[in-house]
């Protein structure tokens, strides 16, 4: 589903990613480590087509994603929910308006929208707090609002770059439940992390950047 | 499909209402001053129709006045005026009867007239020519033979302003062109630095838009709803604020001291308003363009 081959990325002629070669099957949950500016960010990135390879290929689903034209990197990206270690909330907007967003870019409107935002708020027991703004909420109902949000186009991979970087253990333990609940469902999963408790946690495939 | 595209642009507008309340003050100093470029370009417009058709109604007219020196005899000059060609009529008013002209034309000034001296106003000959019947030259010559007749004051002939009215009339459409042209370009670059700002402080929420999947036209599109409900909401304020003073203008009959001088005073057109209302919209546009080009 998602291959990465002899990938190198530098920035000003600093090599941070050098020949990262790794495949990631449908339904897989893959922790990618490595410490920190390692490029484990500029990896999931890539997918995103935020960033570029300097050298090789990255493809998902077949696709060369450096080829991908500018036109058609937002309908790659409703193929892929992203979350962010720093939630990337609008603070402006309900936390239903926030999960709506996501189906709202992609031309979903109407009962639609109130069905699967609302069923996608119970499974990360949020439902209560939909009409709260996200500043309101704590840092872990924050996350669980940006996974209900980019889990909530049904997408094909979930991208997860330091989901609990800013969380405690506890609440760490319930976000990557979470996440592990969606993968059993058939989510593929990739999650960048540097927390090797969190690793053990997961008990999934790990690739370390540094060494693949 | 349509019912889809329906409901973009209903969620458009949405973003778009949200944008505004958002930015409420900027919104409303931004809107204040395109209402102040668009009342301007409206006033200016209106002041050129008003004098265009003024110019335009003096053009035609046939009307040639001579004016007689005190105590100067009229029959020389009424002999010459019935042999020429292409008068329609003539009419000699006696210094008293040209009280009586005066009394008639205005009538609101009678209190005034009354206290003065017939005595003191010329008598004169108001000839009408054929219209069509005669040509500019020929009414140029008869102007200046009529002047240089024994007797003969002065002879007011509107044609002979004709080239001067030409060259005002140039002349008031090169500042208007030019005036149009420096507030088209006021209204784009209000425009331009209303969503510019609007842009840089919604920067955040147009990277998390995009990181989700949301195309450029999505982010875009409600930024140019934005930007034409505030020129459009600012036209109208301009177009209300301009017709209020014109009724209060009517209302306290000042128009009536323009009467004096055949000045009859016109509100635009719908096809006028529409004009300035399209150069609006395209300013909108283009400052939306302009501010949001380069961050897509």
């Amino acid at each position: 589903m998602i291959e990465f081959s002899h990938v190198y990325k530098s920035y000003n002629k600093n090599y941070i990613l050098r020949d990262l070669n790794f495949t990631v099957n449908k339904g897989e949950f893959i922790f990618i480590t490595g410490p920190s500016g390692a490029g484990k960010t500029t990896t999931l990135k890539m997918l995103i087509a935020l960033e570029k390879p300097t050298h090789g290929a990255v493809k998902f689903l077949g696709t060369e994603l450096p080829d991908l034209k500018q036109r058609d990197i937002p309908f790659l990206r409703r193929k892929i929910g992203f979350v962010f270690q720093d939630f990337k909330l609008l603070p402006n907007r309900t936390v239903f308006q926030n999960v709506a967003l996501g189906l709202e870019v992609s031309g979903i409107f109407g009962d639609i929208i109130i069905k699967n935002v609302s069923e996608i708020l119970k499974a990360v027991e949020l439902y209560t707090k939909k009409d709260e703004f996200p500043l309101s909420l704590s840092g872990g109902e924050q996350q669980r609002v940006a996974i209900a949000r980019a889990l909530v186009q049904n997408p094909q991979v979930l991208l997860a770059d330091e989901p609990t970087g800013n969380l405690d253990e506890e609440t760490s333990l319930i976000i990557i439940d979470i996440i592990k609940s969606f993968n059993n469902k058939g989510t593929t999963v990739m999650l960048a992390t540097h927390d090797k408790n969190l690793i053990n946690m997961g008990r999934a495939r790990v690739i370390d950047i540094t060494k693949s | 499909m349509i019912s889809q595209r329906a409901n973009y642009f209903i969620n458009y507008f949405k973003i778009a209402a949200v944008n505004i309340k958002s930015n409420i003050s900027g919104n409303v100093f931004a809107f204040l001053i395109m209402s102040f470029s668009f009342f301007i370009m409206l006033f200016f417009l209106l002041c050129y129709i008003n004098i265009y058709n003024y110019m335009n109604t003096f053009q035609k007219s046939n009307v040639m006045l001579v004016f007689l020196k005190n105590n100067a005899k009229k029959d020389t000059v009424v002999h010459f005026i019935g042999t020429l060609d292409g008068v329609k009529s003539s009419v000699y008013y006696s210094d008293k009867s040209s009280m009586e002209f005066l009394e008639k034309r205005v009538k609101h000034l009678r209190s005034v007239l009354k206290n003065m001296n017939p005595d003191n106003l010329p008598a004169f000959i108001k000839i009408n020519f054929k219209k069509n019947a005669v040509s500019g030259i020929f009414l140029s010559n008869i102007y200046l033979r009529l002047k240089s007749l024994k007797g003969v004051k002065l002879v007011y002939y509107n044609k002979i302003l004709r080239n001067k009215i030409v060259q005002f009339m140039f002349f008031t459409k090169v500042v208007g062109l030019i005036l149009f042209m420096f507030l088209f370009i006021l209204s784009i670059f209000i425009s331009y630095s209303a969503i510019k700002l609007v842009i840089l402080r919604k920067q955040n929420e147009i990277e998390i838009l995009r990181l989700i999947g949301a195309t450029n036209n999505y982010i875009r599109i409600p930024m140019f709803i934005e930007g034409e409900i505030g020129t459009v909401l600012s036209f109208l304020v301009s177009i209300l604020l301009l017709f209020a003073i014109y009724k209060i203008f009517i209302f306290y009959k000042f128009d009536s001291f323009l009467e004096f001088f055949r000045i009859k005073i016109i509100f635009l057109n719908p096809a006028q308003i529409v004009l300035v209302l399209l150069i609006a919209v395209i300013s909108g546009i283009a400052g939306t363009y302009l501010s949001s080009k380069k961050f897509f």
